[in-house]
């Protein structure tokens, strides 16, 4: 285990400084002056040649690389030329909310793929289909349909924001404030519905063609001829041996739903990182962009990692 | 299979249908009503972008925060169509005859948020941080050489040599604004409060910036020891909306009172005739622009550049994209700028200039016209433009550019487009100098592909000392002769608002395209 985590920390530290230095690379060749957005449009190019030089633009790219380096490595990922504020501060600001987004998100998505997979009444019939339709729709259009009928419509979801900030589920569970618990569920719901339904799906698929083909083997069959009932059939002999894959499958939508949240957030309005970034790319917000990278970064190679190991605990025939 | 398939296309059906009678106008035919908790809801479309910080913030969208906790010594006049200097902090005022000694008479009974007391005092230190924090809009105090404060009643700035815009300057939404000294000595810090003033403002005006929740809601609170009107309203919510249809949607149902300048001009038709809610189409000073790059391949040559601005015919495309918040631009610089409209624009549509040149050129000329991404409008106006050009056997493109990589070509002209439509912009004030030297100069800010005259230049920088319109036209007209520019269209702010909300056009002016909320009320 010791070396396994070795093995992955080390992984982790030249992804994550190959992808810091990707975003250099492209600051250095990307068109577009990030000064104006700091600065503001109407700035003169005199205040801007100005603001470059104190900003430190203008060193070479290696300087300017290895300087981020070694005060990312002292906690500071620098000053977002959009905000002013520190990019450590604005992704403390905005992580929680794409967390907690992300996590229900992911929740749903194990629980309708595991309704995809297994339910085999008139009711998976229709899970299956409301998936698979959410599912091929674009997610902007699902969500927007998503607004019209709960919220304009039904009035039963609000449209945008989340009620609060920080870890506010997770805040409001804990200090057994269920006011603000239940208004932040009311909240999370539609943007987690939309983000967690292409997933269902991929993690449904996989769950039901494993659990069919275990279905059919030797040893279920034994299990059958035993006398033990379907419940305990599928339990301990169908259930444990299936279920890899669709772990596997969920560790991998896991880390793209982070990456995936962007649309999600923008339509929503939902105060998360994935907005932060969509709002940091046209103003050329590098330090934003790069602290979001290694934030992205070091989540799906920390997931990939849980994941393993999870999946190392339910079948001990695969080693670490 | 089957059943599913079945199942997938009703839910298919059933979706489409509630999406598609999402929207009519039948459903908003019924006005909402208005709050019983005094509370105004604002929306916002995108976050505001910078910090609320005065002498930072040089962007459009968070504008009402900024010009709602804090006040200039002058502002425009609200509610006119004309360029007029209006009190606010400084109840009158005398300018010297070379334009270099600005003499205020202070408003008395004005407190700052946190309790100090408006004087003189609070002028030489404001003025004092907008130079030192050097925001984009520092220009505006580079030019102030010292402030008297011996009368605290009243402040007397120096400047170091005559400005005639300086006024304009003080009264522009992005001017000065005046801070208390106290609360900025106290929170100082070692960046002269801008870590403060991400959260807090330190202002005289009618509201307190009581919370920031940075990308998704600003808040504010009425001021309880604000000089001035009072309005119904004790707080302000501004939600930040990143999708203009959730921001449409949450008007609709009446959980946003008014939405100011954001939305796309093709909503204008659906909210003009509802009569469940309020449109107006309220004065700028801004336009839409179209600006030509002579370091692209196809306008080199004036004659090229004054052919093509003459192709457009605007008496269409202005109604047809912009809908009735535009009209055609008659004058150089922004309307009213020059008294009597002595800046007359003289492009008029002349489609057979382009199409003689168009001959001229090689089989298979390109063009291409960019637009800044996000902005519908212009993105429309460069669409059709370019399927007009095709008729003339030129084959243009429309293109979208991110801001950021707008405001890079000036570094490298050759980089942009052959041609720019700006679907809105404008100045920071009134002053043609402010005008002139911001889109002509290659100086100034938005000279995209810094197409410059120096005799322009010097035109502009010799009138400002003194406000001579003449020397003012007379260098519009020398670089509107370089083609390289087109004021599109006079621009108007539109607002839309619950049918309740009273007092819109009386909380406006010229300048700033937002609403002062003290003046807002609710119909009886």
């Amino acid at each position: 285990m010791i070396g396994f985590l070795t093995r992955r920390t080390g992984a982790a530290i030249i992804v994550l400084l190959v992808l810091t230095g990707a975003v250099f690379v492209l600051q250095q060749y990307s068109p577009g002056d990030p000064v104006k957005a700091y600065l503001g449009a109407n700035a003169s190019p005199a205040a801007v040649a100005a603001e470059r030089v104190s900003l430190h633009l203008d060193d070479p790219l290696l300087s300017r690389y290895w300087h981020y380096l070694t005060q990312a490595i002292r906690g500071d990922l620098g000053i977002s030329f959009r905000t002013h504020r520190p990019v450590v501060t604005d992704l403390g600001a905005f992580l929680p909310a794409t967390v907690e987004l992300v996590v229900v998100a992911f929740l749903f998505a194990l629980l309708l793929g595991a309704l995809f997979a297994t339910i085999r009444t008139l009711a998976g019939t229709l899970v299956r289909g409301i998936l698979l339709v959410g599912a091929t729709a674009p997610p902007f259009l699902l969500a927007l349909g998503g607004i019209i009928l709960f919220y304009a419509h039904l009035g039963w979801l609000p449209a945008t924001g989340r009620g609060g900030d920080g870890f506010l589920l997770a805040h409001s569970l804990v200090t057994g404030d269920w006011a603000v618990f239940g208004a932040g569920l009311q909240h999370v719901v539609l943007p987690a519905f939309v983000l967690a339904v292409a997933p269902a799906v991929s993690i449904g698929r996989i769950l039901r063609a494993s659990l069919q083909q275990t279905l059919g083997a030797d040893h279920v069959r034994t299990a059958r001829a035993k006398g033990l009932t379907e419940a305990a059939v599928f339990g301990r002999h169908v259930l444990r041996n299936s279920i890899g894959p669709g772990l596997s499958m969920a560790g991998l939508q896991l880390g793209f739903m982070f990456a995936g949240v962007v649309v999600v957030e923008q339509i929503f309005s939902w105060p998360g990182i994935g907005n932060y970034l969509a709002e940091s790319i046209p103003a050329a917000d590098y330090p934003a962009i790069a602290g979001v990278t290694v934030v992205l970064g070091a989540v799906y190679i920390v997931t990939n990692t849980v994941v393993d190991m999870i999946q190392a605990l339910a079948d001990p025939r695969i080693a670490l | 299979m089957k059943p599913l398939r079945v199942t997938a296309a009703a839910l298919t059906a059933v979706l489409f249908a509630a999406g598609c009678s999402g929207t009519s106008n039948d459903d908003q035919a019924q006005a909402n009503p208005a709050p019983t908790d005094g509370t105004l809801t604002v929306g916002l479309l995108g976050d505001i972008g910078q910090p609320p910080d005065p002498d930072i913030y040089y962007a459009n969208n968070g504008l009402a925060i900024v010009l709602n906790t804090y006040e200039g010594l002058v502002q425009y006049e609200d509610n006119v169509d004309t360029v007029k200097i209006a009190p606010r902090l400084a109840t009158t005022w005398e300018v010297s005859a070379d334009k270099k000694v600005y003499t205020f008479h202070l408003r008395e009974g004005v407190k700052f948020h946190d309790g100090t007391a408006f004087t003189s005092a609070a002028v030489k230190t404001s003025l004092q941080r907008r130079t030192d924090v050097k925001g984009g809009a520092a220009y505006m105090t580079a030019g102030v050489q010292s402030v008297d404060t011996t009368d605290p009643a009243t402040a007397v700035v120096t400047l170091k040599e005559g400005n005639a815009a300086f006024l304009d300057y003080l009264a522009s939404p992005f001017g000065p604004k005046m801070i208390s000294p106290d609360a900025l000595a106290k929170n100082k810090g070692s960046d002269n409060a801008q870590t403060y003033l991400t959260t807090h403002d330190i202002g005289s005006g009618p509201y307190e910036l009581s919370a920031v929740q940075t990308g998704t809601k600003y808040s504010l609170t009425q001021f309880a020891g604000y000089w001035g009107t009072k309005s119904p309203f004790t707080k302000v919510e501004l939600p930040v909306y990143n999708d203009s249809s959730a921001l449409e949607l949450a008007f609709d149902k009446g959980d946003v009172s008014a939405i100011v300048a954001a939305l796309p001009s093709s909503d204008l038709k659906k909210y003009e005739s509802s009569g469940a809610v309020d449109s107006y189409l309220l004065p700028t000073l801004q336009s839409a622009l179209v600006t030509l790059n002579p370091s692209g391949t196809f306008f080199k040559t004036a004659e090229a550049r004054l052919a093509f601005l003459q192709s457009l015919d605007r008496e269409k495309l202005i109604p047809q994209v912009l809908g009735n918040r535009s009209e055609v631009a008659t004058t150089l610089y922004a309307k009213g700028m020059i008294p009597g409209g002595a800046d007359k624009q003289e492009i008029n549509y002349k489609p057979e200039v382009l199409k003689a040149y168009a001959a001229t050129l090689p089989a298979g000329s390109t063009m291409t016209i960019g637009y800044a991404t996000g902005n519908p409008n212009a993105q429309q106006l460069a669409t059709i433009v370019a399927a007009q050009m095709a008729t003339l056997n030129i084959k243009a493109t429309a293109q979208g550019y991110p801001t950021a990589q707008v405001f890079d070509w000036v570094n490298d002209p050759a980089k942009g487009p052959d041609a720019f439509f700006d679907g809105n912009n404008g100045p920071d004030g009134g002053n043609p100098y402010m005008w002139g030297h911001v889109f002509w100069d290659k100086s100034g800010g938005i000279n995209y592909f810094g197409c410059d005259d120096p005799a322009v230049d010097a035109d502009l920088d010799k009138a400002v000392l003194t406000g001579d319109n003449d020397l003012f036209v007379a260098a519009a007209t020398k670089y509107a002769a370089a083609g390289c520019y087109l004021n599109f269209s006079y621009n108007k702010d539109w607002v839309v608002t619950q049918k309740w909300l009273t007092g819109v056009a009386e909380s406006h002016n010229i300048g700033a395209n937002e609403l002062n909320f003290a003046k807002l009320g609710i119909k009886s």
